[in-house]
This record gives structure tokens, C-alpha cells and sequence, in this order.
């Protein structure tokens, strides 16, 4: 076969054109395969939103206004705070925190003794609806532990109790 | 020649043969061609059909993800966004006899399915229900089920229950602020509230996307209803109303008539609550009108002096009709004392030197004459005397007889004493700051701050001492009025109101509730009138719903009525 130069070159135009060609189409097609899964997700999220608003209604619906009153007056019996409840603003709640003032009458201090159930602080721990029992004592004998620290040691050595002791 | 001629034979022969086989080559190769160019096409269209489906493709032409969430009919929110109604896509149970394909429509037995359907919906009536499913005709069982009760008409097994998910409006709240949004009917649209004020915008799809936001605060219509509902039923009443208004722009925080019917179940049995105690009906709502005759006499000039006695000890003859009070208040009462313990025969008195014309003007100003301005469809038309007022109509009208209007026009008449004296329309559509409508003047600015102070004092000296909630600072008047009936005032039937505002230092919120033929009962240690039964609810509603508005209750500041405190014997000449 005789293969001049301007053949060489024809031949080499074709192949690029058609390599160009072929990367168009490929390019083309990848193109619209995103598209498509673009779509699809797009349909996704429609089908997920309106599924979020039935949810959503429902839980809305379960929550209303008259289902908390109901909640509230049978478990809870809150009532709306009264005005001594309220802080008037910043300086009254800084003054909270702050040190008696020299010359400040003491503080009325109240005797009372640590009765059984207290002992776990100052808030009585909560109950679960469930089983009647404080979430507390719901954590088996050998569970996990609350870390102990210079705040809290005193707290747990006033804890230990006879059996604890008795080996030593 | 022989040979020649053989030979030529020969020749012919095989030049046929050559053609022949010539003209079968041709035939064979044009059909092959024939064939490829088939092949080729087929190949050709397949390539163009990939590459078209490549390169265009039109696919199932998809919608917008907007166009897909839009609702079929638009939200209806509170003023803080929570949903009051919403489109939704509910589950109802629908009896389908043909679910088996012919035979028995259902596997078990009617009256067994009934009564699994009445332990689901202990509302539903099983004879009823059994006489349907027997009938064998398809229709609704129920609308609107929560997808918990789909679950459990499943475990059933039976196909001839279905529970088809149908676009329907879906209140979340379920009876609250019902007579502010109405219903949706089976036509697809709104009735009675702003279903039907909003119609238009809820269906129109350039609209209904974004939802239309209420002034209602839904929290503040719970408490309202809450302990509306609570005072009527320790006070035995027929009904109740309410309205929460804020006085600078007229926006309705709450508004509740009792009982009221849920918008998520219209029946028989709800239709005669569907209407709307606040803005359709109309009372004589009595004594609660004494301090806007006061508020026109000061304004006009007439009372100058608010410790002015008047005399009390007898009852006012006129026109062949006795004004009378409801017990003896002494021989003499200052303005002042004449509000609190609500004498009719004293606020007669300023009234007539007030003068039916100024009187009228003033109520007509404060629109009692027409229809209440708000934008629900059902709204009651007063009954207004007409023409010249005679001197015993401006009395009567003077402590709240003889004329009949709606609590919410007395909501709006409230915001204007106590606002500063200006006058608005009130709106069920929330108001962006700012934009409140100017409104017209109706009281001087100090008219209003005497009216405050006045309205304090009944509440800390006077009938209103019940509404007195610790450190919201709430003023108000009571009312008691007799409703009318055969004959006369039925003296045991009785329109008991609380209009109030707080705080009065700087007043915020109208609260007015109302309750329809109160009875004395033990809660209300046998009274009937509103110091026993509206007063006490005003008293837990302000405290409940007052932080919610931004009104914190603070026991160090209050309006300042040491002025006029000396003007009440018992109140030790200054401020409580």
C-alpha cells in the first residue's frame, strides 16, 4: 500500500475525530446518567419532606395544646410562675452569685437532716414512668460508677457504708 | 463445417450458461445486499434510538421539587409559624365489598369486625356498624385515621378494609381556635373562619405555597380556652367567650368562643357550636360598659372632678322606670367609688349630664353600631338605638342595658380607653411591626391615663379584686347583666363579663372573657355574677398567657393611683 503523507494525515484527522467524536457521546451519556440520578434523588427528598410532614403532623397532633394540658394535669400539675420566681434582669441575677456584703445580715439558715432518699443530692432524682423506680437505682449494682473528684470525694466518702468497710 | 457448426452450438450454449449464471450471482448478491442494508437500518435506528435517548432524553418529565411539595391547599399558621391547619395526606378507612372478588365481603363475621372496630374507635356504635358492613355497599367508615389505627384495621386481615391516603385538611390542634379557622367542606372550601377569608389565597398556586400566618398566638389560645373551659364548666354556664387583644395594633392574640366544635370532625352534633360567641352574637353585656360612659364624661369635660359625689341612696326615677342598684351603696358616691362597687345610679347620673348625642357620638366612634370589625365572615350586628337618644336610652345605654353588641366590639372599645384613646379595628391577620393601622382618636391621651388608673382601682378595691393576678398589674370592670327574655330581664339568667387590660402601667393586652347564664355553684360559692365566675378566670388566664406576650409580672411597679386612692375610704390614702 502506497501511504503518501497527505493520506497519513487524513487518516490521523479521522481518528481524531473520531476519538472526539466517541469521547463527546461518552461525555453525553455521563451527562445525562447524572441528570437521571439527580432526578431520582430529587424524588428522594420529595418522598423523605413529605414523609418528615406526616411525621411532624402527627407528632403535632399527639402534642397538642389540650394533650399537654391533659399531661400536665394529670402527671405534672406545672403552674405558671409566679412573680417572686422572676429575675428582674442582669443585675439581680449577678447579685445571686455574689459574696455577702460586709455588714449584710447572714443568710437564714435552715437545720434539717439528710433523710434516706436525699441523699443522692439536692433534687430528688426522677422516677421513671415506667417501673416506678428512680432512674437512679436503675443502674445495676456493678455498673458504671460517676467519676469521682476533689467536688464530689466528699459527697462519696460520706457513702461508704458498713459492708464496704467491714473487710478492712 | 461440422465441426464448425458444433463448436458454434457449444459456444452459444456456454455463453447462456455464463449469463444465467451471471444473472444468479447478480440476484443472490442483491439480495444479500438487500438483507445487510435491512441489518444495517435496524442497526442504524437502534443507534439512533441509544443516542437519542443518550443525548436528549426526555424521560418521564419530572416536576420541580417545589412544584411536588406544594400543598394542595395552602398552611394556616399561628403568629409564631406552629401549624393551626395543614394539608395532609390522611389515612380513611373505606369498606370495599368487593375486595374478595365476589362471594362474602368479609372473612370474619360483620358483628365480630364491628366489634374489632369499635375496640379501635370506641366512638363508633357497633350496631350501626354491623348493619354496614352487612349491607354490602362501599363507603367511608371513617375519615381521617392516624397511622396507628391503619396498623391495627391490618392485623384484622380483612381486604375489604381499606385505608386509602386522601389530600384532606388536617387540623393538628384539633378543637382550638376552631371558630377562628373554620373548616374545609366536602367541596374543597373554606367555611365559617379564615378558611373561608383565606379561600382564595389557600387554593391559588402562586400563592398557597407560603402559608397564611394568623395574629393568634397558639399557646395564649390554649390558656384562653383552657380556663374559659374550666370557668364554665365550676360555673355551670351555657357557653363561654373570649378574646385576648393587643391594644396598639388591633391584632387578635386569641380568640374563643365555648363550646366549640373540632374542625377535624364536622357532624350533627357539633353544627349549633360552630357559632361564633365573640364576633356573631350579640349581649347586653352591662356594668363592663360603666367606664367607657365615665371615659366620655371626663373627655367631654363633664366629670372634672372625680371625687364629685353623686347621690346613691335612692333609686333614679324616669320616664315612669326606676334605675336601682343591685344593693344599698350609701347615700353618696365619688366617681371613683361609683366603678367600684358598679353603681347603675350614679353612671345614669353622669350620663345624663353627659347627654345622649355626646354618648352616642362616643359609642358610635368606638364602632358600636356596626359590625365588629374583623375579617371573619360571621359577625353580629349590635342592636343600636336609633335616632335621638332619649334620656332613659342614654342612661340605660350608660351601664351597658339597651344596647346589645359583641364582646369583641367591647375588646376593641377597651384597647381605645386604654391605649392612649386610639381607636383600631381589630385583625385576625398578623401585623408586621410598624404597620399597625393609624386608627382614629377617640378618648384624649389623658382621658386614657385617668381610665387606667380607674380601672386599677376597681380591680384592687372593687368587684375585680378576683382578677387581681400578683404583679401583672390588671385593671378591668365587671359586668352582670340580666339577658332579656318574655316580658322583661330574666332575673335568672344572667351575661357575666370581665373586660380587662394589663399591665395598666402600660397597658398591652385587652382580655375580656364572658359567660352565658353562669349558675351559683359550690366553685363559685353560690354567685352568679362575674366577680365570682369571669373575674377568677381572668385571674389564671393573665398569668398564664402574660409572659408568653412579653408582660413579666414584676410587684414593684404598677400604675400610680395615689391620687385618687384618698377618694376610696379603707384604700389608708395611698398606694396598696
Amino acid at each position: 500500500m502506497n501511504l503518501t503523507r497527505d493520506r497519513v494525515r487524513s487518516i490521523g484527522w479521522a481518528f481524531v475525530l473520531t476519538i472526539c467524536g466517541g469521547l463527546l457521546l461518552a461525555l453525553t451519556f455521563r451527562v445525562n446518567a447524572v441528570k437521571s440520578q439527580v432526578r431520582l434523588a430529587e424524588r428522594h427528598l420529595v418522598a423523605l419532606r413529605q414523609e418528615k410532614l406526616f411525621l411532624e403532623t402527627e407528632f403535632e397532633a399527639r402534642s397538642n395544646q389540650q394533650q399537654l394540658k391533659a399531661l400536665n394535669d394529670v402527671e405534672f400539675g406545672y403552674e405558671a410562675p409566679r412573680a417572686e420566681q422572676y429575675v428582674e434582669g442582669e443585675r439581680q441575677l449577678v447579685a445571686l452569685g455574689k459574696a455577702r456584703a460586709p455588714g449584710a445580715p447572714a443568710p437564714i439558715r435552715v437545720a434539717s437532716a439528710a433523710t434516706a432518699g436525699e441523699e443522692q443530692g439536692a433534687f430528688p432524682a426522677m422516677v421513671s414512668p415506667l417501673t416506678g423506680k428512680a432512674i437512679a437505682a436503675e443502674v445495676p449494682e456493678g455498673g458504671p460508677r460517676k467519676q469521682v473528684d476533689s467536688a464530689t470525694l466528699g459527697q462519696r466518702l460520706a457513702r461508704i457504708n458498713l459492708s464496704e468497710a467491714a473487710p478492712e | 463445417m461440422n465441426a464448425i457448426s458444433v463448436s458454434t452450438t457449444i459456444t452459444t450454449r456456454r455463453r447462456q450458461l455464463v449469463n444465467v449464471r451471471q444473472h444468479s450471482l447478480l440476484v443472490a448478491k442483491s439480495r444479500v445486499l438487500l438483507v445487510l442494508m435491512l441489518f444495517a437500518l435496524v442497526a442504524a435506528c437502534a443507534l439512533l434510538r441509544i443516542g437519542y435517548v443518550g443525548v436528549a432524553e426526555p424521560a418521564p418529565r419530572s416536576q420541580s421539587m417545589a412544584d411536588a411539595l406544594m400543598p394542595a391547599r395552602g398552611d394556616i399558621v399561628d403568629r409564631n409559624g406552629v401549624p393551626l391547619a395543614r394539608a395532609f395526606n390522611a389515612y380513611s378507612l373505606w369498606y370495599n365489598p368487593d375486595a374478595l372478588g365476589g362471594g362474602t365481603a368479609l372473612v370474619h363475621k360483620p358483628e365480630e369486625v364491628a366489634a374489632a372496630l369499635v375496640r379501635i374507635f370506641p366512638d363508633m356504635d357497633a350496631d350501626e356498624l354491623t348493619a354496614r358492613l352487612k349491607s354490602g355497599k362501599p363507603g367511608y367508615l371513617r375519615r381521617r385515621i392516624l397511622p396507628e389505627h391503619a396498623n391495627r384495621i391490618h392485623e384484622l386481615g380483612e381486604p375489604a378494609l381499606e385505608f386509602p391516603r386522601e389530600n384532606e385538611r388536617f387540623y393538628p390542634q384539633g378543637s382550638m381556635a376552631a371558630h377562628v379557622l373554620g373548616f374545609v367542606s366536602a367541596d374543597g372550601h373554606g367555611k365559617v373562619g379564615m378558611e373561608e377569608v383565606f379561600d382564595e389565597r389557600l387554593t391559588d398556586p402562586a400563592s398557597r405555597s407560603k402559608p397564611a400566618m394568623l395574629s393568634i398566638d397558639a399557646r395564649v389560645q390554649g390558656a384562653l380556652e383552657d380556663e374559659l373551659g374550666r370557668g364554665m364548666l365550676e360555673s355551670n354556664a351555657k357557653g363561654a367567650a373570649g378574646v385576648i387583644l393587643d391594644v396598639d395594633t388591633g391584632e387578635v392574640l386569641a380568640l374563643a368562643s365555648l363550646p366549640a366544635f373540632d374542625p377535624n370532625l364536622i357532624d350533627e352534633g357539633s353544627t349549633p357550636n360552630i357559632f361564633n360567641r365573640v364576633t356573631n352574637q350579640v349581649y347586653e353585656l352591662g356594668s363592663a360598659f360603666k367606664p367607657l360612659t365615665v371615659a366620655a364624661a371626663i373627655d367631654a369635660g363633664t366629670v372634672t372632678d372625680i371625687g364629685r359625689r353623686y347621690p346613691s341612696g335612692h333609686p333614679l326615677a324616669i320616664g315612669g322606670f326606676q334605675i336601682r342598684d343591685s344593693h344599698a351603696m350609701g347615700a353618696s358616691l365619688n366617681v371613683a367609688e361609683a366603678l367600684i362597687h358598679s353603681s347603675n345610679v350614679v353612671t345614669a347620673q353622669i350620663a345624663d349630664e353627659l347627654g345622649g348625642p355626646r354618648l352616642k357620638a362616643t359609642m358610635s366612634a368606638l364602632g358600636m353600631d356596626k359590625r365588629p370589625y374583623i375579617e371573619l365572615p360571621a359577625r353580629g350586628f349590635p342592636i343600636w338605638p336609633s335616632g335621638n337618644w332619649a334620656r332613659i336610652t342614654t342612661m340605660t345605654v350608660s351601664y351597658g342595658h339597651g344596647i346589645a353588641v359583641t364582646p369583641l366590639h367591647l375588646a376593641s372599645a377597651y384597647a381605645a380607653m386604654v391605649n392612649g384613646g386610639i381607636w383600631r379595628p381589630a385583625t385576625l391577620e398578623k401585623v408586621e411591626p410598624g404597620k399597625a393601622p393609624a386608627g382614629h382618636r377617640v378618648f384624649k391621651a389623658s382621658t386614657s391615663a385617668r381610665m387606667r388608673q380607674l380601672l386599677r382601682m376597681i380591680v384592687v378595691y372593687g368587684t375585680g379584686k378576683k382578677a387581681n393576678a400578683p404583679g401583672f398589674r390588671v385593671g378591668g370592670k365587671t359586668g352582670s347583666a340580666e339577658k332579656p327574655g318574655a316580658g322583661g330581664y330574666r332575673r335568672s339568667s344572667l351575661v357575666s363579663t370581665f373586660a380587662s387590660a394589663f399591665p395598666m402601667d402600660h397597658p398591652r393586652y385587652v382580655v375580656i372573657a364572658m359567660f352565658d347564664e353562669p349558675q351559683g355553684t359550690a366553685a363559685t360559692s353560690g354567685q352568679r355574677t362575674a366577680a365570682w365566675n369571669a373575674a377568677p378566670a381572668i385571674g389564671r388566664v393573665v398569668p398564664r398567657v402574660g409572659p408568653l406576650l412579653g408582660v413579666m409580672p414584676d410587684e414593684t411597679r404598677d400604675v400610680d393611683i395615689s391620687d385618687l386612692a384618698p377618694l376610696i375610704p379603707g384604700a389608708n390614702g395611698g398606694h396598696e
